[in-house]
C-alpha cells in the first residue's frame, strides 16, 4: 500500500516536471505546439506546458558577438586598407530569429559578416584613409548601424553596437609608411644636431667677441693711464728744471756720463788738457 | 555529504528519477532507521514487512527529506563576492557576504560572483607569467592621426560593479572588453598625433581610452568597472627603432655641443678679463711710477738748485770733478798727449778691447721694466702696447 503511494507520488512528479518549462534571465524561449510556434517572449521564471503535445527550445539572450574576418576594403584614394571589425548583436524578435537562420548563432554570425561588409564597402570607399582613422569613426560606426539594423531585424537580430576595430595598411604600404617615418626621424636629427653647431658657434663666437672687447677697452684704458702719467711726470720736470735750464743742463749731463760712461770695460782715449786734468800736468 | 549538493537530483525525491528505487530497498534502510531512534514514531520495531513500508515509515522518510532539503538551501557568500539568487531561472535578489539561505534546488539557484577581485586583460602583448613580454603586433600595431604606424600595448584593470548585469547580459564579458579596448584605443591614437602619443601625451591618452571604455561598457550594460588602464608601451614600430634613437641620439648631441660650448665660453671670457685687469693695473702702476720717480727727481735737483745758487762756482767744480771721479775709476783710461809726441802713435786698440772683456765681469743689464709673464690671451695686445711705449719708457732718467 504504501509503495503504491510512493509509485503514485513519483509519477506525479514526472508529469510535473513535463509540463513546466523553466525561462532563464539569460535565455529567449520559443514554444511549439506539434512544431507550431504558439509562443515566445516569455518572462524569466517558470511557465505551464502540456507534455508531449508542446515542447520548448531556448536561445541565448544576451549580447552576442559577430567577430568579423579582417578584410580588404577600397578608400577613396584608392588605397587597400585591411579592416576588422565585431557587432555587438541581441536576438530581437525571437520567432524571426528562428525561422530565418535556425535559431543558429553561427548562421546567423555569417549572414552579418555579409550584410556589414556591404555596408562597410560604400561607407569606406567615401572616405580617405585620415578620415578613417581619426576623423570619422563614429561617424562611420553611427551610418553603419543605420545601415545594417534593418537587414538585422529581418532576421530578428538587434545591433546593438558596431566596431570598427583594426584599419590597418597592407604589408607593402606599411613598408613605405616606415620609410617615410625614417625619413622623417632622419631630418629631425639632421635639424637637431645642425640646431646644436649653430647655437655652440654662436655661443662661441660671443665668446670671443667679448674677449677682444675686453683686452681692446684694457688697452684703451691702459693707455690713457700711461698718458696720464707721461703727461704728469713732463709737467713736473718742466716746472722744476724751468727754474735755471744751465744749471740742468749741468747736472742732468753729470748723470747721463755716470750712468753711460761709468762702466768697467769701457776704454777712453783721453788728452790730457781737458777741463778735468787741469792740475794733472802742472799744479799752479 | 552528497545529501546536501543542491542539484544532486539522484538523492531527491521530487525530481521524479528515482522510478527505480525498489520497494525492499526502502524497507531495509527504514528498519535501520528504526532500529537506531528506538521507536520515535510509536511503531514496533516489527513492521509489516509483507506489505511494503507502512504510512508512518513513508511520513517519516517524507519528513527526513525534507529537512535535509532545507537544510541545502543554506549558503555563505564569501567577503567581496555577492550571489545572484533566481527562482526557476528568474532573478530575486542579490545576497551579501555571510550565510544564506534560499528555497532549495530546483527551485532556486545561487550562482556567487565575485565582484572585488581585480581582473586584467591585456592588449597587445601578452606577460606569459613572469617571462618577457611578447609582443602581438595584430593588436599593438596602430595608425596615428599623421599616418605613422605606433607600436602600443595596454593593460586594463577592472571589476565587476553589477553582479546582476554582469551575470546576465553579455556573452563572455571579458572578450567582449579586449574587443571595445582595441577599438577604443585605435579611437584614440587615430585621432593623436605620433609625437604626443610616444610623448607628452601618454596620460591624457590614457584616461580618454579609459573613460570611452567605461562609456561603451556602460552601453552594454556589461556590469563592469574599469579601474585602471596603463599604458605599458608606447613605442615606435621595431623596423624604425634605430633612427627614433639616433634622433633622440641627435637630440643630446645638440645639448653637447651646446654645453660644449658654453665651457669654452666660461673658460675664455674670464681669463680676458684676468688679462685686462693685469694691462689695466700695470699701465696704473706705470702712472704712478712715472709721477713718482718724476717728482724724486725734481725734488732732488731743487734742492741741489737751492744750495748751487748759494755758491754756484764751488758747487759745479765740486759735482764735475765728482762725476769724472766716478766715470774715470769705473772705465779704463788711456791717456794720449797729442803735443807731446811729434811722431805717430801707435794704440793696439783690439788687443786693449780683448783684454778687457777678459778682465770684465758681466755685468748685470738694467731694465727699467719688471719682466712680466703676460696671459696668453693678451699677449698679441700686449706686445703692441710694448712696441710703442718700450721707447717712451726708456726715457726715464
Amino acid at each position: 500500500m504504501g509503495n503504491k503511494i510512493l509509485v503514485a507520488l513519483g509519477a506525479l512528479a514526472v508529469i510535473l516536471s513535463m509540463s513546466v518549462f523553466t525561462v532563464g534571465e539569460t535565455e529567449r524561449v520559443i514554444k511549439f505546439q506539434l512544431g507550431e510556434i504558439v509562443g515566445a517572449d516569455f518572462q524569466p521564471g517558470m511557465h505551464l506546458k502540456i507534455p508531449f503535445i508542446n515542447n520548448v527550445k531556448k536561445f541565448d539572450a544576451r549580447i552576442l558577438t559577430m567577430d568579423a574576418t579582417p578584410e580588404r576594403f577600397l578608400t577613396a584614394e584608392k588605397k587597400n586598407v585591411i579592416v576588422d571589425s565585431f557587432v555587438k548583436w541581441r536576438i530581437g524578435d525571437v520567432k524571426t530569429f528562428y525561422t530565418t537562420v535556425g535559431g543558429d548563432v553561427g548562421q546567423a554570425n555569417i549572414r552579418l559578416d555579409q550584410i556589414i561588409k556591404d555596408a562597410a564597402r560604400s561607407e569606406f570607399s567615401k572616405r580617405e584613409i585620415r578620415q578613417l582613422v581619426s576623423t570619422d569613426r563614429s561617424a562611420i560606426r553611427d551610418s553603419l548601424i543605420t545601415n545594417v539594423s534593418p537587414h538585422a531585424s529581418r532576421l530578428g537580430i538587434n545591433i546593438v553596437d558596431v566596431q570598427v576595430k583594426r584599419i590597418d595598411l597592407p604589408n607593402e604600404v606599411s613598408t613605405s609608411v616606415y620609410q617615410r617615418m625614417e625619413a622623417e626621424r632622419a631630418r629631425v636629427a639632421r635639424e637637431f644636431r645642425s640646431q646644436g653647431s649653430e647655437a655652440a658657434e654662436r655661443i662661441r663666437a660671443d665668446a670671443d667677441k667679448q674677449r677682444e672687447i675686453i683686452l681692446a677697452n684694457a688697452y684703451r684704458d691702459s693707455e690713457v693711464l700711461r698718458g696720464e702719467g707721461d703727461a704728469r711726470a713732463a709737467d713736473i720736470f718742466a716746472k722744476a728744471y724751468g727754474e735755471d735750464s744751465d744749471f740742468f743742463a749741468f747736472y742732468r749731463s753729470l748723470i747721463a756720463y755716470k750712468e753711460a760712461l761709468g762702466k768697467s770695460g769701457n776704454i777712453m782715449v783721453l788728452e790730457p788738457n781737458s777741463d778735468f786734468f787741469k792740475f794733472f800736468k802742472n799744479q799752479k | 555529504m552528497s545529501w546536501n549538493e543542491p542539484g544532486g537530483d539522484k538523492k531527491d525525491p521530487w525530481s521524479g528519477r528515482n522510478e527505480k528505487d525498489n520497494p525492499p530497498d526502502l524497507d531495509e534502510v527504514i528498519r535501520s532507521l528504526q532500529d537506531k531512534l528506538g521507536g520515535i514514531f510509536g511503531g514496533g520495531k516489527r513492521g509489516d514487512s509483507s506489505n511494503g513500508p507502512s504510512m508512518q515509515s513513508i511520513g517519516f522518510l517524507a519528513a527526513g527529506a525534507l529537512v535535509l532539503w532545507g537544510l541545502s538551501g543554506f549558503y555563505t557568500v564569501d567577503e567581496g563576492t555577492r550571489g545572484i539568487v533566481t527562482r526557476f531561472g528568474a532573478y530575486v535578489a542579490t545576497t551579501q557576504p555571510g550565510l544564506n539561505w534560499h528555497i532549495p534546488a530546483p527551485i532556486e539557484q545561487v550562482q556567487v560572483i565575485n565582484v572585488e577581485q581585480q581582473r586584467f586583460i591585456e592588449v597587445g602583448y601578452r606577460s606569459g607569467g613572469g617571462q618577457a613580454m611578447g609582443s602581438v603586433p595584430k593588436e599593438a600595431m596602430m595608425l596615428t592621426k599623421d599616418e605613422n604606424i605606433v607600436d602600443v600595448r595596454l593593460a586594463v584593470q577592472y571589476q565587476v560593479k553589477d553582479a546582476k548585469d554582469y551575470a546576465f547580459n553579455v556573452l563572455d564579458p571579458a572578450s567582449t572588453l579586449k574587443q571595445v579596448t582595441e577599438s577604443v584605443q585605435r579611437g584614440v591614437i587615430g585621432r593623436s598625433d605620433m609625437d604626443f602619443v610616444l610623448t607628452e601625451g601618454r596620460s591624457e591618452i590614457v584616461a580618454a581610452i579609459k573613460t570611452e571604455i567605461q562609456s561603451v561598457m556602460d552601453a552594454y550594460k556589461t556590469g563592469i568597472l574599469i579601474t585602471s588602464v596603463n599604458l605599458q608601451d608606447a613605442q615606435p614600430p621595431e623596423q624604425v627603432q634605430g633612427s627614433f634613437e639616433d634622433a633622440i641620439k641627435a637630440r643630446e648631441d645638440k645639448q653637447r655641443l651646446i654645453n660644449e660650448a658654453e665651457a669654452y665660453s666660461n673658460d675664455v671670457v674670464p681669463k680676458a678679463r684676468g688679462a685686462a685687469s693685469r694691462i689695466v693695473q700695470e699701465s696704473e702702476a706705470y702712472k704712478e711710477k712715472v709721477i713718482a720717480q718724476a717728482n724724486g727727481d725734481v725734488s732732488r735737483f731743487s734742492q741741489l738748485l737751492a744750495e748751487y745758487k748759494k755758491a754756484p762756482a764751488v758747487t759745479k767744480q765740486r759735482m764735475y770733478i765728482e762725476a769724472m771721479e766716478q766715470v774715470l775709476g769705473k772705465s779704463n783710461n788711456v791717456l794720449v798727449d797729442v803735443k807731446s809726441g811729434g811722431s805717430i802713435m801707435y794704440l793696439p786698440l783690439d788687443k786693449l778691447v780683448n783684454k778687457v772683456a777678459e778682465d770684465a765681469v758681466s755685468a748685470p743689464v738694467p731694465t727699467h721694466e719688471p719682466v712680466v709673464a703676460p696671459a696668453p690671451q693678451a699677449k698679441e695686445i700686449r706686445n703692441d702696447i710694448r712696441a710703442s711705449s718700450r721707447e717712451r719708457d726708456v726715457r726715464g732718467r
